[in-house]
Formats: C-alpha cells, sequence, structure tokens
C-alpha cells in the first residue's frame, strides 16, 4: 500500500529527513514513535505531498507521488490525513466539514454526500452535532469530526500526524477508541504517537526514528521488551 | 434658509452622481483588490511582479495628480476621445482612475486577511484533495472576508470622501456643484456644510450597514 525508498528531504541546509525506506501492507497499522525533531511529522507529511521530497521515490495507493506526472489531488483523494490541531473548517457546520470534500471535489451530490456524512458522524459518536460549529466542539469531539472528514473522501490509508497530543488527557482515550474502531475494519494507518498503550494494542508494526532515520521497527511488543539499539532504548527507558 | 431650499435640486443632482461613482468604485475596487492580492500571492513570478509595481503606483502618487494626468493627460497625446467620445472618455477614466487607486489599498486589505487564515486550514483543504482554486474559495476567502470587513468599509468611505476629488477634472459631482451654487449665491457657510452634512449621512449608513453584515456573517462564536 506504501512504498518508501530513501526519502530525504531537507528546508534549505537543515535535512530532516536523511534516507527513509519502508513499506506497509495493506490493513496494516504502524505506530511511528521518536522524540520530537525526529522527522515524523515530516515523514508523513510527505506521504500525501504536504511536503515535497527533496529525493527518494514514494508509492502510496497505487501512485507514485514523487512522479511530478501524478496528478496529487487524485492521489490526496485516497490518503486521508489527521492533524494535531483537528484544523475543522471554522466557518463551515459540523456536517459541512465532512460533506465539503465529497461534494466540491468529487461532485457528489448533496443528498448523497449529507447521508453518508451522517453515518459516518454516528460512527464516530457525533449525533445531534450536525449543525454545530468546530469552536462549539470539545477538542476530543473535533478530532472524531476531523476523522470522519477524512473518511469521507473514502480513502484507502489514513494518516495520523500526532492525533491526541493537543488533546486533554480524559478525551484521548475517545479519539483512539475511533482509531481502533477503524484498524479492526482493516484500514491501512501510519499514526505518529506518543500514546504507547494505542502502539502496543492497535500497532502491526512500531516504527522508532532518531534524527531523520529509522533507526528500529519491529512488533510492537518486541520493540517495547527487547529494543536492540541504545538510542531505541534509552527512549523507552525516558517514556515508559 | 433661502438659497439652500433653491438650489437644492442642483445639490442633490450632484449627490446622485457621488453615489453612483462611490458604488461603482467600491465595487471595481474590490475586484480589482482580489485579482490584484491573488497575483501578489501568486507562486509565478511576473505576476506578482506587474501586482506589486501596480499598488506601488497607485500608492506613492496623488489621487489627484492621477486623475489630471489620466483625464486630462492621456487626451493630449492619444486618441482616446476619439475612442471612447469626447463626453464619454472622462467619465469612464474618472471612474477607473478611481477605482484603480482605491484598489492599491484593497490588494493590501485583501492579501493580508488571506495571509491571516491559519496555515493548517489550507493544509486540511489540501488533505481533502482540494485544488488551489477550492481551497481559496470555499476555505480561505469565506474565512478571510469576515475579517477584511472592517479595513474594506474603512476603505470604502474613504472611496466615498475621494469622489469629491473628482469635481477638479470636471465630474459634475457633489463638491462641483457646491462651487457652482456658491459662486451664484455666495452662501459659503451654509452650503459647504450642507454638503458636508450630505457626506456625513452617505458614510454614517454606511458603516451602519456595515456593522449589521459583520453580525451576520459573524462565523466562529468568539
Amino acid at each position: 500500500m506504501i512504498n518508501v525508498k530513501d526519502l530525504h528531504k531537507s528546508f534549505g541546509h537543515n535535512e530532516i529527513l536523511k534516507g527513509i525506506s519502508t513499506h506497509v501492507a495493506e490493513k496494516e497499522v504502524v505506530v511511528i514513535i521518536g522524540p520530537s525533531g525526529s522527522g515524523k511529522s515530516t515523514f508523513l507529511r510527505c506521504l500525501n505531498g504536504l511536503e515535497t521530497a527533496t529525493s527518494g521515490e514514494i508509492e502510496i495507493a497505487g501512485m507514485t507521488l514523487t512522479d511530478p506526472k501524478t496528478n496529487i489531488h487524485l492521489l490526496r483523494q485516497h490518503v486521508g490525513m489527521v492533524f494535531q490541531q483537528f484544523n475543522l473548517f471554522k466557518h463551515l457546520t459540523i456536517l459541512e466539514n465532512v460533506t465539503i470534500g465529497p461534494r466540491k471535489v468529487k461532485k457528489i451530490a448533496p443528498a448523497e454526500a449529507n447521508r453518508v456524512a451522517r453515518e459516518l458522524l454516528a460512527k464516530v459518536g457525533l449525533v445531534g452535532k450536525e449543525a454545530s460549529y468546530p469552536d462549539e466542539l470539545s477538542g476530543g469531539q473535533q478530532q472524531r469530526v476531523a476523522i470522519a472528514r477524512s473518511l469521507a473522501m473514502g480513502p484507502n490509508v489514513m494518516l495520523f500526524d500526532e492525533p491526541t497530543s493537543a488533546l486533554d488527557p480524559e478525551m484521548v482515550g475517545e479519539v483512539l477508541q475511533v482509531m481502533k474502531t477503524l484498524a479492526i475494519e482493516g484500514m491501512t494507518m501510519m499514526v505518529v504517537t506518543h500514546e504507547m498503550g494505542f502502539a502496543r494494542e492497535v500497532g502491526h508494526r512500531v516504527i522508532f526514528m532518531d534524527d531523520g532515520l529509522i533507526v528500529e521497527e519491529g512488533a510492537p511488543q518486541a520493540l517495547f521488551s527487547y529494543p536492540q539499539r541504545n538510542r531505541t532504548k534509552s527512549f523507552l527507558a525516558k517514556i515508559l | 434658509m433661502d438659497p439652500i431650499r433653491q438650489n437644492l435640486p442642483v445639490l442633490l443632482d450632484g449627490l446622485r452622481l457621488t453615489i453612483q461613482y462611490s458604488i461603482v468604485a467600491i465595487i471595481l475596487m474590490v475586484v480589482i483588490g482580489l485579482v490584484a492580492a491573488l497575483m501578489r500571492l501568486s507562486a509565478v513570478a511576473p505576476l506578482r511582479w506587474i501586482a506589486t509595481a501596480y499598488v506601488e503606483i497607485f500608492r506613492s502618487t496623488p489621487l489627484l495628480v492621477q486623475l489630471f494626468f489620466i483625464v486630462l493627460g492621456l487626451p493630449a497625446i492619444l486618441p482616446v476621445n476619439h475612442w471612447f467620445g469626447q463626453l464619454t472618455y472622462p467619465i469612464l477614466a474618472a471612474a477607473l482612475t478611481l477605482s484603480l487607486n482605491e484598489g492599491a489599498y484593497v490588494t493590501e486589505i485583501i492579501r493580508a486577511g488571506i495571509l491571516g487564515v491559519d496555515r493548517g486550514q489550507k493544509e486540511a483543504a489540501q488533505s481533502i484533495a482540494m485544488n488551489g482554486f477550492q481551497t481559496m474559495r470555499y476555505i480561505v476567502l469565506p474565512q478571510a472576508f469576515k475579517r477584511m470587513i472592517p479595513p474594506l468599509v474603512n476603505q470604502a468611505a474613504q472611496t466615498i470622501k475621494d469622489t469629491s476629488l473628482l469635481a477638479p477634472v470636471g465630474i459634475a459631482e457633489l463638491v462641483y456643484k457646491g462651487e457652482i451654487v456658491i459662486a451664484e449665491t455666495f452662501a459659503s457657510f451654509a452650503i459647504w456644510g450642507l454638503i458636508a452634512a450630505l457626506y456625513f449621512v452617505l458614510i454614517f449608513s454606511l458603516s451602519k450597514f456595515s456593522s449589521y453584515l459583520e453580525r451576520r456573517l459573524q462565523v466562529d462564536k468568539r
């Protein structure tokens, strides 16, 4: 589903990603952990073209992102993304937030878009909030709307960029629960997070990144219990 | 009171023209400002250069000089009167010059408004596969527009007052008519007072209308 070969990304002279290669299978849930500044978010943002790779190759959802001939907008219809700060459209209601993509991008009729949106809002537990505005919702609710907004485009892959880092602790669970449900349903997911419980329980594989490189990767139990590299050990010692 | 009552129809005739020029200029300045703002934010360098040159030129020279130059100066080197008609050219040129001048300020208002929208909004729009136009049209501009209302209303008030500078190039708006009436009646105090009051009513109603508009368009409830 995702194939990354020797991905490099620099901002000016500052090299953030120093050669990332990995493969994510269909229905796989991969959790990326690592200290801040290790390039986790940049890596994720490269996967839907929010950042342009400096060099290397990215194949995702059957398309080659790094090929300049690829239609990036078509590709993004298949790659959903959830942001740390939710980024709901502040001027639109909850329902409109979920329907605007299908309606304007995929040209789906309003009635059909509304029907799908209501289903998705029910799925993330937000029935009755359709007419509210984002500012009237809690952070946890907003993030669940953001997930529904992404799902409304019918993606093959979902990218989560620290989806619970901006939330009050009591709201983290409700968002993780929605993500867990998605994982069980077979969505291919890449999740940058500090939630080790989620990584352990839901992740099929954990990638530890540091200083722009993948230091170590493996099944959650193995990586958390028997880290091989010193950098992984010292990072895990700090957070577990 | 006599000079006012006798000459009121003449002054109202001038007021009508003031309102007409104001409406045309306010509409055009927003259209021009939007296009130029998008050009200034464009990834295409020549578009940025053209828009920047436009803003700098119109902002750095007096409107009165621009009006003299385009309305009265241009016919001296180009047969514009022949192309557009002796009577039509000054009207078109005056309206367009005024709009271009105000549009330069509006460009900066709109540009600042667009840049003021949180970057995350644009990224979220991109992440649901919107292209540049859709992102601008459905996500960025509606949010930018709400913040732009107060400075745009300021600029509209300025535009209404700036129509008074059309008098020296021969447009028979309110000030022009006032000068004629005063030349006949010598009622300088009463007529200028009345003219000031008419501008006040015009601009005060605009600002009342805009606060109504702002309340209606309030999007995020903070």
